[in-house]
């Protein structure tokens, strides 16, 4: 069972969940390991939201946060080129069940320009430590990058350079929601992030299509509707999620959950430490309703 | 929910860092500028030095503080601009103005696009230290036209070293608890806050990595460089607790600086010129009923080094001629070398009011007390008619008396 703080007794692999495939539709019973995580862990927010304890340190946080999950998003990797030796070291002080998934520069995504073939060259090799443990790269696509001729084009070209990695990929514009896109990705088995965020016009839907049968891959970013496009990240991703929203959610996205034979479900809600007590709560919602055990 | 304690924070750093300031400051101001490069330095003097110079000057072979006409020989295209600080000085308020949204503890630079940002604790308030540091980059590019580098540390030293990597355009962040090996491996001048004096013995020794340093403990390095052993023994392992000096937030200090056109080692000139400054900051002292206790003179050589000496006045000074001395026994220790002089700073600070007390025995005082009306008559008359009508001999009234 997942635990709700960083300093309890830690499981082998802790927020991992043996959803039995096919579940939903009740087929013969396959396992789906789901582990679920955060995006980020060194917030010194949850120091004061209780989820590491008083006087923790940075470097203490991924081995404390290792005791509740058995999977990161390293968001850092957005806002600056990934670098081996760093990442080396992290991975290196990591508890050993930890998985990785890491964010694409914003130099390819949000603020890319013409050398962003040379800035996918060295992301490969930054990010070449994590190795084994690296379940996915997340292309996160900013709101503005709508389906045109010109977008279409660059992002199949990112994809031929991300060939061979695990790759996800995040729509926020509500364009790319099309038959077509998804075959697409379905024919390079590449992930579609399932995104829960705020029902707002524009965005993308939450879709569960499924285009790669390796992952699945969904991010709760909070439904927080008045913040969302406050520019301010604490009250864009200040959202509590209860059980039942939780509950609701596993059992729409079950039969796409499922469908998988891996799947990652990472919380994005950081403010005040909600981001790993919801996935906390995620762990045991699916344990309870979808787990191997039950 | 539990608290932590203040003091027990691990700190947030963020340092931005405009490279090539004077230059990209100008071609904000006239954008056909940025496609050739740029020199900035005073035009018409016949020592002529660089100020500032672009990237591609910079790629030529062009230095700051290089004379004019051999940067100009070195890059030939290069368009030429004389410097206009006061442009300078207003884009430094405006970048800082956009700063000051994030947090009250900003220290800023000498007008030339530094700013060190201390963040620590207010994610409540604006999330994450590192999306700050890109918000504000984003926002400057985009309301002002500059591009920062930002970096950011856990203190100043790390966040420093971590821009200089970078420059001209980039960012890095220095997770709490790497500095020791992000600083390891690279090259020990990279330090800041290093003198000539220490370069070279660091080179003699042989300690050409920051990790080099570190393996010493302060013993050993106490033999070479004395009371510095402490700093160097804490830079080059990360450690670094020193607080941001905002401005306005600390003792207040009163700057006064003569740039020379041409750059002078003659002495009746540097005197006058330092006489000349000591005048405008016995007028400012008081105007503000203030004297000050300390006297810092900063001379500025013309191969870029610099040297500074102080003299202390326990009863505190204000008078030109008692400030004019004080000046003279700092330049007396301060210039030791025959290389010309681009600039003097004379620096007041530990400033305070100044007494009401009247003597007790005013037939002891009477020289002092003579001198105070003196004083007194002459800032009347500049008061009334300008500030070069009477002058104290030697002085050289500019533009006639």
């Amino acid at each position: 069972m997942p635990s709700s703080t960083a300093s309890g007794c830690e499981p082998a692999a802790p927020a991992r969940v043996e959803v039995r495939r096919g579940a939903a539709e009740g087929r013969p019973a396959a396992l789906c390991p789901v582990l679920v995580g955060t995006c980020g862990y060194s917030y010194s927010e949850w120091i004061d939201g209780g989820f590491y304890p008083p006087g923790t340190k940075s470097a203490a946080m991924l081995g404390l946060y290792g005791r509740s999950f058995s999977v990161v998003e390293l968001n850092y990797t957005w806002y600056q080129m990934a670098r081996a030796e760093s990442l080396a070291r992290m991975v290196a002080a990591a508890p050993p069940h930890l998985r990785f998934a890491a964010k694409l520069t914003r130099t390819m995504t949000h603020e890319r320009d013409e050398r962003w073939q040379q800035q996918l060259a060295l992301y490969r090799q930054g990010i070449a430590p994590l190795g084994e443990r690296l379940v996915a790269v997340l292309v996160q696509l900013p709101p503005e990058f709508e389906r045109s001729v010109a977008n279409r084009t660059y992002l199949a070209a990112l994809l031929d350079g991300l060939e061979g990695l695990p790759t996800a990929v995040e729509f926020r514009h509500r364009s790319w929601a099309v038959d077509p896109v998804f075959a697409e990705l379905s024919r390079r088995r590449v992930t579609l992030v399932t995104v829960d965020a705020p029902a707002l016009p524009g965005l993308f839907p939450p879709l569960d299509v499924v285009t790669n049968p390796d992952l699945f891959y969904a991010r709760f970013h909070g439904r927080n509707l008045e913040g969302w496009r406050s520019g301010n990240m604490q009250k864009k991703f200040n959202y509590d999620y209860s059980a039942e929203e939780l509950d609701a959610w596993c059992a729409a996205h079950m039969p796409a959950l499922s469908a998988a034979a891996s799947g990652i479900i990472v919380f994005n809600n950081h403010v005040r430490a909600q981001a790993p007590r919801n996935g906390a709560q995620m762990a045991l919602c699916l344990a309870r309703r979808w787990g191997a055990g039950r | 929910m539990s608290a932590s304690f203040p003091g027990t924070r691990e700190r947030a750093v963020l340092h931005f860092n405009v490279a090539d300031f004077a230059v990209a400051v100008e071609r904000v101001a006239d954008s056909s500028l940025s496609r050739r490069p740029l020199l900035v330095a005073p035009l018409g003097a016949a020592r002529a030095v660089v100020y500032d110079m672009s990237e591609e000057a910079y790629g030529e072979g062009v230095r700051k503080g290089m004379p004019l006409r051999r940067a100009t020989r070195l890059c030939p295209r290069a368009a030429l601009l004389p410097p206009r600080p006061e442009l300078y000085a207003r884009a430094m308020r405006s970048f800082f103005r956009e700063l000051q949204g994030y947090s009250p503890l900003i220290e800023a630079g000498r007008v030339d696009g530094h700013f060190f940002v201390d963040v620590t604790g207010t994610h409540r308030l604006h999330g994450p230290a590192v999306d700050i540091g890109w918000r504000v980059r984003r926002r400057t590019r985009a309301a002002l036209g500059i591009d920062p580098i930002w970096t950011l540390g856990s203190g100043k030293v790390v966040a420093k070293v971590a821009s200089r990597l970078v420059k001209p355009v980039g960012e890095y962040i220095v997770a709490p608890g790497e500095e020791e090996d992000f600083l390891a491996p690279l090259p020990v001048t990279l330090l800041p806050g290093l003198a000539t004096r220490e370069r070279q013995l660091l080179e003699a020794y042989s300690l050409t990595t920051v990790g080099a340093l570190a393996r010493l403990s302060t013993q050993q390095l106490l033999v070479a460089f004395g009371p510095r052993c402490h700093y160097l023994h804490a830079v080059s392992r990360g450690i670094d607790d020193e607080p941001l000096r905002p401005a306005g937030k600390g003792p207040e200090t009163l700057s006064f600086q003569h740039l020379f056109a041409d750059d002078s080692n003659d002495r009746d000139e540097v005197r006058t010129r330092l006489f000349a400054l000591a005048d405008e900051a016995g007028a400012v002292l008081r105007g503000r009923q203030l004297v000050c206790r300390r006297l810092t003179l900063r001379l500025g050589y013309a191969d870029g080094s610099e040297a500074s000496r102080q003299a202390l006045c326990r009863t505190g000074a204000a008078g030109d001629l008692h400030l004019r001395q004080l000046a003279v026994e700092a330049l007396e220790r301060a210039w030791t070398r025959r290389t010309r002089l681009r600039a003097c700073t004379l620096l007041c600070d530990r400033l305070q009011p100044r007494s009401p007390q009247l003597p007790l025995f005013p037939e002891c005082a009477a020289g002092p007390l003579r001198a105070q009306r003196l004083q007194g008559a002459i800032d009347t008359l500049r008061q009334r008619y300008r500030q070069g009508l009477v002058g104290i001999g030697r002085q050289g009234l500019a533009g006639g008396g």
